[in-house]
């Protein structure tokens, strides 16, 4: 069974919840694998994050080279839509925090 | 001899001997079954018998390998993990279809109770998409039906080579050595028989939606 009672934050609490939430970009990683091809690999970095042809090939190129490479960078709730997206086509994908 | 994916006015075509449509889309049923007997596993019910019909064809063993039933589902338990997350699965298939979301375990447990579920679901959807495509003949695959008959085959092929051991490089050249060797003998010859295909079909149809993808992004980043 589940309460409300003690749930309400102070102001403080939010404002210090809102602006660390704020101020912390994600990044999305892609991680290598042996079985993911490399025109499918490009192909889901051009359709899904629109890359251009050029961009999608040197991250497909980084991820095979170097065994990782960050796809995406932006707030945690986009990060992690194209985390499940990644998955959704089969990619080894993760979340983390931008350096 | 199937002839491979390529673009037409009216979409991809690929044209494939029926027992090829058929093993193809046995391998997508199988799939299915996994991802659903992980769902059932995680509501709490039953997880076996959940390959009964796929004890009745001729390759029931080998799909039942596949499906890593053999293994005992009940092992499998979806523990919840201390912060009330959801482990990840313990079958190496599903895990590998299914897989975290950060290095971070509690993260990824989190993460995965508020996102696995859908994500099997699109999975399901997927591959029955797949199987509907591959009752016709030719396989005709419109610009939207493209990338998802790529998705399903592509969780096919994660689903076999994790199955086959593939970790490495190395590993997927072996494989793709012993499919060329004819005349499989054993289950794993035919999934190497069966990785090897799946793989060819998938390069063929994104080989193909590459030529064809309108390079609208370029000079924007």
């Amino acid at each position: 069974m589940s309460s409300t009672a003690g749930s309400t934050l102070t102001q403080e609490e939010t404002d210090l919840h809102l602006s660390t939430v704020a101020a912390k970009p994600y990044q999305v990683v892609v991680w290598n694998d042996p079985v993911n091809l490399m025109s499918y690999v490009a192909w889901v970095f051009r359709s899904y994050f629109g890359h251009s042809k050029e961009k999608a090939k040197k991250l497909m190129l980084q991820v095979h080279q170097e065994g990782r490479a960050v796809v995406a960078t932006g707030p945690r709730e986009k990060a992690e839509r194209d985390v499940t997206a990644m998955h959704s086509y089969g990619l080894q994908a993760t979340l983390e925090e931008a350096d | 001899m199937a002839r491979a994916f390529r673009a037409t006015t009216r979409g991809y075509k690929a044209e494939l001997e029926p027992h090829e449509r058929r093993l193809l889309s046995q391998l997508c049923a199988d799939v299915i079954t996994m991802l659903q007997a992980r769902a059932k596993e995680l509501s709490g019910e039953d997880a076996e018998h959940t390959a009964d019909d796929a004890a009745q064809d001729e390759f029931a063993h080998f799909r039942r390998e596949l499906a890593g039933l053999g293994d005992g589902l009940e092992d499998q338990t979806g523990e919840e993990t201390a912060a009330g997350g959801v482990a990840p699965p313990t079958d190496p298939a599903l895990a590998r279809l299914l897989p975290s979301a950060s290095a971070e375990p509690e993260q990824a447990a989190q993460f995965r109770r508020l996102a696995e579920g859908s994500l099997r679901e699109s999975k399901i959807a997927d591959l029955r998409a797949a199987r509907m495509a591959l009752e016709s003949d030719p396989v005709t695959l419109s610009e939207d039906q493209a990338p998802v008959f790529g998705r399903a085959l592509n969780d096919v092929r994660l689903t076999l080579a994790t199955r086959l051991g593939i970790e490495d490089e190395a590993d997927a050249e072996e494989v793709h050595r012993r499919a060329g060797r004819g005349k499989a003998a054993t289950t794993d010859d035919l999934m190497a028989e069966l990785y090897a295909f799946s793989t060819w079909l998938q390069e063929t149809l994104f080989s193909a939606m590459l030529d064809v993808m309108p390079d609208e992004a370029e000079g924007q980043d």
